[in-house]
């Protein structure tokens, strides 16, 4: 391969694993907004306490980041699990409309609960295999990065399985498609509602635990990852899981062809572009269908 | 009372040397993010406050520091400045970053009370218009003639032959004079600048970029960054298989002991351009390297905390002879003439700077995860180590 093409395919290959973590953040508010209608401000923000939590694990026990995530993705999913029980829940039938103060209120909580605890400065990691790379045909790929995008795939997995798989999983399709009706059909929605909460707040708080090796952690590192989750999502379609992973996936390289060729500053600028263009032409997202809800 | 009777004589006591207590400003970053350098230089000026209060003051009185947090924003920088001039400081000494000293410059100047800068570096500071400013530090140029010295050295030794380059700076007051420093002062001296690129602060991921680096194959790689993007600069570096014959980073976020820390074995072999390192030759730099770590409670000093000591030191200097009227201290200050442990300080005209202080530039190389000066000949502790490749 002649250098050009070389670096070229090397940008695409580490676009679409950087396009993994976008699928797998945006992955988890699309599951929330599909079943509750609540776009989730807070998403970056549980990603940075995903990052903490590994960091903390790692500075005082020198606990692995990716065994870390044993702990860590189940500390998410409680998280998630009371936020919902015990503030949004309360929220009743103006949940839809106040939930967006709501979440931005858990957000600025959340980010200066880590300043306080951790401090300002940026934080990171330095574990032996942070800057691993193994030669793929003539193409470098770091350890942790590829290792992120195969633990997107995991999660995918497996939340799939849960979902169609699982008598859960079909009672959070009723509730997402019509809450009313799985009401009527005995299904306990409160409770699926806030099964559903824990699992996309536990997506990010993985998102974060996989990102850590590859980045340096500080209390605001997750507002950019909630404008993200947020492009992909509508990307594609608000509430389509397939949609997202794809959204993350075409984002992630629409960024790194972006940076490559045209220039390096407008990286963000790329996705909202391409983001606002979407919502002009198709609102409803490259995938998505626009469900009436009774 | 007997409590009041002790405290009272305590008070005497401390007291009993000094005539009066003289408050000097001082403005930097303790929180936001540029933190980590604010810390660096609360302990420079700390240092250098305790040293001459052991030494019997200023005239006498007790110098005492009184340190606004700007919390990396410009806008705090001048309200800080505000409130120490309500009370009355002779001078400040401030901020951390150039993006901010620039406007806190031009503020000090319509006040009419000198500013000292102490670590930033962006060129336009110390250009003529301003008689308020004096810069203990470097102007951002420093860094790049530093490296063309050695990359014409290793030229000229064929120790590996420099002929092009390609440069990448943050997009900000410092980074923007790096690289115009960079793009004019290599193609002035013939090299071939391959590509140039900024990116915004915050930016995490540089692959598609250094994947750009490795088709056009330059023989070294000048970057000038912060804190957080230093890091991940140098192990995506290593992470995408980049591998010039030189890679340097410009002083800041990698001169920074964190660095070391952060990139890891990523850093290895990588020149860093700084102004001070702990191994400099000038008389009470290892003292003064000890006594600023124990004020950063152990952590390694950078030399941004050196820069600040100097300031002090400096400040200390003109206050002796001007008293605590802001005129008078400028007027001292334009003509001090001290020699510091971070080097000498003297504030002069030249070269189309105004107040600028002349800081010799070094070469410092990552060698076994601490920086090791390697260049100029003159000050370098180590030898030039090559890549393998």
């Amino acid at each position: 391969m002649d250098p050009n093409t070389q670096a070229l395919v090397q940008t695409l290959a580490q676009g679409l694993l950087t396009g993994g973590i976008y699928a797998l953040i945006g992955t988890g508010l699309s599951l929330i907004f599909g079943v509750m209608r609540v776009i989730n401000f807070a998403h970056g923000d549980f990603l940075a306490v995903g990052m903490f939590i590994a960091l903390f694990l790692f500075q005082r026990l020198h606990l692995d980041p990716y065994l870390s995530l044993l702990i860590a993705a189940p500390i998410g999913f409680g998280l998630g699990y009371l936020v919902q029980r015990f503030l949004l829940a309360r929220l009743g039938d103006r949940l839809e409309s106040s939930s967006m103060l709501a979440t931005l209120g858990i957000g600025l909580i959340l980010s200066n609960g880590l300043l306080l605890g951790f401090g300002a400065q940026p934080q990171s990691i330095n574990v032996a295999y942070a800057t691993k790379t193994f030669a793929l045909g003539g193409i470098q790929i770091s350890l942790p990065l590829l290792i992120a995008g195969l633990g997107t795939v995991l999660a995918i997995v497996l939340l799939n399985l849960f979902l169609y798989r699982t008598e859960l999983g079909r009672a959070v399709r009723a509730t997402a498609q019509n809450p009313l009706g799985a009401e009527l059909q005995g299904v306990n929605t409160n409770w699926v509602q806030a099964v559903v909460f824990g699992l996309g707040v536990a997506f990010a708080v993985v998102a974060g635990v996989l990102l850590l090796p590859l980045l340096y952690a500080f209390p605001t590192v997750g507002e950019n990852y909630t404008l993200k989750a947020f492009v992909v999502t509508v990307l594609g379609g608000l509430g389509n899981l397939p949609g997202a992973i794809a959204g993350g996936l075409i984002l992630g390289i629409i960024e790194s062809l972006g940076a490559y060729y045209l220039s390096n500053n407008y990286r963000d600028a790329y996705g909202l572009v391409v983001f606002l263009v979407v919502l002009l032409l198709r609102p409803e997202g490259l995938f998505g269908r626009t469900v009436k809800r009774v | 009372m007997k409590r009041t009777l002790l405290s009272l004589t305590a008070l005497l006591l401390t007291g009993a040397a000094y005539a009066e207590t003289i408050n000097v400003g001082a403005i930097t970053s303790l929180t936001g993010r540029f933190a980590t350098f604010g810390k660096m230089q609360k302990a420079g000026f700390q240092v250098a406050i305790d040293e001459i209060n052991a030494a019997g003051g200023v005239s006498g009185n007790k110098l005492a520091l009184l340190l606004e947090d700007d919390a990396s924003d410009t806008n705090k920088a001048l309200a800080a400045a505000e409130k120490l001039l309500n009370q009355k400081v002779p001078l400040i000494i401030g901020s951390y970053s150039s993006g901010i000293t620039k406007p806190l410059s031009q503020y000090m100047a319509r006040q009419k009370v000198p500013l000292l800068v102490a670590t930033a570096v962006d060129e336009t500071i110390t250009k003529p218009g301003n008689a308020y400013t004096f810069r203990v530090n470097n102007q951002s140029s420093v860094y790049s003639r530093s490296l063309l010295d050695l990359f014409k050295r290793m030229n000229d030794s064929k120790a590996g032959t420099i002929k092009t380059v390609a440069v990448l700076t943050s997009n900000d007051a410092f980074g923007k004079s790096v690289y115009t420093d960079i793009t004019t002062l290599f193609t002035k001296a013939g090299y071939q600048v391959v590509s140039k690129d900024t990116y915004d602060q915050g930016l995490t991921d540089f692959r598609p970029i250094l994947n750009r680096y490795k088709a056009l194959s330059p023989d070294a790689v000048l970057i000038a960054s912060y804190e957080q993007d230093a890091v991940a600069v140098a192990k995506q570096v290593k992470e995408v298989g980049l591998a010039p014959k030189v890679i340097a980073g410009i002083a800041t976020g990698f001169a920074l002991p964190n660095f070391l820390d952060g990139a890891g074995s990523a850093a290895d072999n990588m020149l860093v351009a700084m102004v001070w390192n702990p191994d400099v030759t000038y008389p009470g730099a290892q003292n003064l390297y000890v006594r600023l770590k124990k004020a950063l409670g152990g952590e390694e000093p950078s030399q941004h905390a050196a820069q600040s000591y100097a300031a002090m030191l400096a400040a200390a200097a003109a206050i002796k002879q001007g008293g605590t009227d802001p005129e008078k201290v400028r007027e001292a200050l334009t003509k001090i003439n001290i020699n510091t442990a971070f080097g000498p300080v003297k504030f002069r005209d030249y070269g189309g700077y105004q107040n600028q202080n002349a800081v010799v530039g070094l070469v410092t190389q990552v060698q076994g995860g601490k920086f090791v000066t390697v260049a100029p000949a003159t000050a370098a502790k180590g030898k030039l180590m090559m890549s393998k490749k």
